[in-house]
């Protein structure tokens, strides 16, 4: 089937959904404008892994939860060591740690750990957390220098100060700084192509270092609502930190997160490569993602998600946080209503009642569509390990 | 022919090194109090800066990301020389005689000639250079991300020694005469003799440090990931007081006299009694601070998207600028110019 028509029965499909199922709240001006056709092109000749996206455990999430985890905004590294592990055998069904992560990580992998520090420093994947990952990848004889922890924006980065407290040898990659061009770091050949509204840049290419450098990737989101997309979890972590040029798929008050993030965690060899996905919830920012620095909408629950199902993982993810904004009085993530839209970001910043966008959390249940894993809850295996 | 900086001292004219000077008092007393009325000129690096500007001699010098070393004349804010290193560049330069010093992504430290802009020696590391070189009795101490921190000729850049530590190094060596201190990602505070590298004593705090120290009246002062600010006793490392922020600090202390400021991820300013510990005033002036503030004429000035300047007594926000839009570099401030790079690649001066 050609890649182009695919997508596209692919996003009516998707948008039908929204309109006339998931988004009951939904008012005429609000709908979106129409979705113009899309176009991916994989890496030319890239043979599919069946380790990739939902992985080997479609519809499996793992709960660990300790709520000394996390203490006045201090991550315990001993606790996250021991849910990670129990989280992971629990995952795998095996009964020790090291034959767990050997499911996904050969010794001769060059292994990409994929952080989110878009909300540093208040709400960013914990660096306590990736120590670990990267312990338990090194257990397995991966060298320190096949290690690549990355994302987008080096400036990102570097408020997280990954650089300082991750072990020696370990490469710390940001693909791009925000102010210069962005082309560098990535591969002409893979893109995803659509004119959203207008822009004169209408590709959107892959990183290079996805492409090309690493052969398998841990993906750890974290737990957080999102302005555009709902939620950014496991999804939106790969594919709009993997891809450049991704806010054109914005222009207040409409979004096209759905269904861009879902096509494009299914262009090769991202799919093929995101093995695992470790879901930080150490914090949970239930309003003001994903950058917030607002800690009134920081709840520090202790949680940690492990999954290889990325729709699985989000869609437990988008139940928490919308469970935790009918706690506190605030509206739904599906509601699209003009009247809580505002173009001030101070206000949204600060006032849980205020979006910038139609948020689309539908894009969790369209990449489900796509193959990309289980978002009916029922469907769900979702397993809770309490301490 | 190199000179060496002899003191911790500097000249009344020049801004030498990370701070100021090797004292980290990073100020000149003849700075305006008032805010700066006019945008002299406007430099374009072309390439983000994530370090900070040095002044020497009427050069100011500026390292972009994109591995180039910009020299350029502050009167008109016009290039002098430039040189490309093979790697990308995050370290602030510093100043040695007739060198310039600096840091880079491909594991060298670079000397560049002042006033040709071409290498007079390279030293080696196996990994990242961030942190700045610091001169000290004609050596050169810089941290390496290959955790180790190394001490080369300042003539030649020839290792005279190496010390293995437990982290990664993106921390300033503080150089006194005969010992040294730095933090380490491995979240400890190490002090070593300057002439061996051995090292004299450690001290744990509860995170990686990327912080830079400062040493004032026997009291080492570091912020760490753990929140915390530390006075160490410089002799032994002895913790004398220690003071929670509330979230991590990257940003390095600047002393004068009993007065200390440093930022945290948690957007404020913090102000203490050095000797006590004792808070004199915290300020928030954004929604995070990971670069070091400079004092100045009766004011504390800060790079924290965009140029505050804080009264030093009340710690009151006496004027902002929305130039110097950076989070990781410090402002020069000479006679009554202050010098400004921002995140973006545009340097600039403002009077």
């Amino acid at each position: 089937m050609d890649r182009r028509t695919f997508v596209k029965v692919g996003c009516i499909g998707s948008a039908s959904v929204v309109v006339q199922g998931l988004d009951p709240m939904v008012r005429a001006e609000a709908v979106a404008p129409v979705l113009p056709p899309i176009d991916l092109h994989d890496l030319p000749d890239y043979k599919s892994s069946p380790l990739g996206m939902p992985g080997l455990f479609p519809g499996r999430v793992i709960e660990a939860r300790d709520r000394n985890a996390i203490v006045s905004n201090r991550v315990s590294q001993p606790i996250v060591r021991r849910l990670l592990e129990q989280a992971m055998k629990e995952l795998t069904g095996e009964s020790s740690t090291r034959d767990a992560w050997a499911k996904f990580i050969a010794p001769t992998d060059v292994v990409g750990i994929k952080i989110n520090p878009s909300g540093a420093p208040a709400c960013c994947s914990s660096p306590e957390i990736i120590r670990e990952i990267i312990a338990a990848v090194q257990s397995l004889g991966v060298p320190a220098r096949n290690i690549i922890v990355y994302d987008r924006y080096s400036y990102e980065i570097d408020i997280g100060s990954y650089q300082a407290l991750l072990p020696t040898g370990v490469r710390i990659v940001g693909i791009q700084d925000a102010f210069s061009g962005g082309g560098v770091g990535y591969e002409p050949t893979v893109y995803c192509d659509a004119n959203f509204f207008g822009e004169w840049e209408t590709r959107s290419y892959m990183a290079s270092i996805v492409a090309h450098e690493v052969t398998k990737i841990i993906n750890v989101p974290t737990m957080k609502d999102h302005s555009a997309a709902g939620i950014t979890g496991a999804l939106k972590n790969l594919a709009y930190g993997t891809f450049n040029n991704v806010a054109r798929t914005h222009r207040a008050p409409h979004s096209f997160t759905n269904p861009v993030i879902g096509l494009m965690c299914t262009v090769e060899p991202l799919r093929s490569k995101a093995v695992l996905h470790v879901m930080d919830g150490m914090r949970q920012v239930w309003h003001g993602g994903p950058l917030t620095q607002v800690q009134n909408f920081i709840d520090q629950t202790g949680i940690l998600l492990v999954a290889t199902d990325p729709v699985a993982m989000d869609t437990i993810e988008l139940e928490t946080i919308e469970k935790k904004r009918r706690e506190r009085g605030v509206p739904s993530l599906w509601q699209h209503d003009l009247e809580s839209v505002t173009p001030d970001s101070r206000i949204f910043f600060h006032d849980a009642s205020k979006n910038l966008f139609f948020r689309q959390p539908g894009h969790v249940t369209a990449a489900g569509k796509l193959g990309l894993g289980i978002s009916d809850l029922k469907r769900i295996d979702h397993r809770l390990l309490s301490s | 022919m190199m000179t060496t900086e002899k003191n911790n001292t500097k000249s009344a004219a020049n801004w030498p090194t990370l701070l100021g000077d090797n004292a980290r008092t990073g100020g000149h007393a003849q700075v305006r109090f008032q805010s700066p009325a006019n945008a002299v000129w406007q430099y374009r690096t072309a390439s983000p800066v994530r370090s900070a500007p040095v002044f020497h001699d009427g050069v100011l010098y500026v390292a972009s990301v994109n591995g180039v070393l910009h020299a350029i004349n502050p009167a008109t804010g016009t290039s002098k020389w430039k040189f490309e290193a093979a790697g990308q560049v995050h370290s602030t330069p510093s100043l040695l005689g007739n060198a310039v010093l600096f840091g880079c992504d491909d594991g060298k430290v670079y000397a560049i000639d002042r006033n040709s802009g071409k290498k007079l020696w390279e030293a080696d590391s196996q990994a990242e250079v961030w942190s700045s070189p610091v001169v000290r009795n004609e050596n050169v101490f810089f941290g390496s991300a290959d955790g180790k921190a190394y001490a080369v000729d300042g003539r030649t850049g020839q290792t005279k020694w190496s010390q293995e530590l437990g982290g990664r190094i993106y921390s300033t060596i503080y150089a006194e005469e005969h010992q040294l201190y730095v933090g380490c990602g491995d979240g400890k505070v190490y002090s070593f003799d300057a002439a061996s590298g051995k090292i004299l004593w450690s001290t744990a705090t509860g995170n990686g440090i990327d912080s830079s120290p400062a040493v004032v009246d026997n009291l080492v002062l570091i912020g760490s990931e753990d929140f915390f600010v530390y006075a160490l006793d410089a002799s032994n490392g002895a913790v004398r007081w220690k003071y929670e922020t509330g979230l991590g600090i990257a940003s390095s202390p600047a002393v004068l006299g009993d007065f200390a400021v440093i930022g945290s991820k948690d957007g404020s300013l913090y102000a203490f009694e050095v000797q006590t510990g004792k808070l004199r005033w915290k300020t928030v002036v954004s929604e995070v601070v990971t670069a070091p503030p400079v004092i100045g004429g009766g004011v504390v000035c800060i790079q924290a998207g965009g140029t505050f300047a804080l009264d030093m007594d009340s710690g009151k926000i006496v004027w902002r600028a929305g130039l110097g839009g950076a989070i990781q570099s410090v402002p020069v401030l000479v006679a009554d110019s202050i010098y400004l790079a921002s995140l973006s690649g545009e340097i600039y001066a403002l009077q």
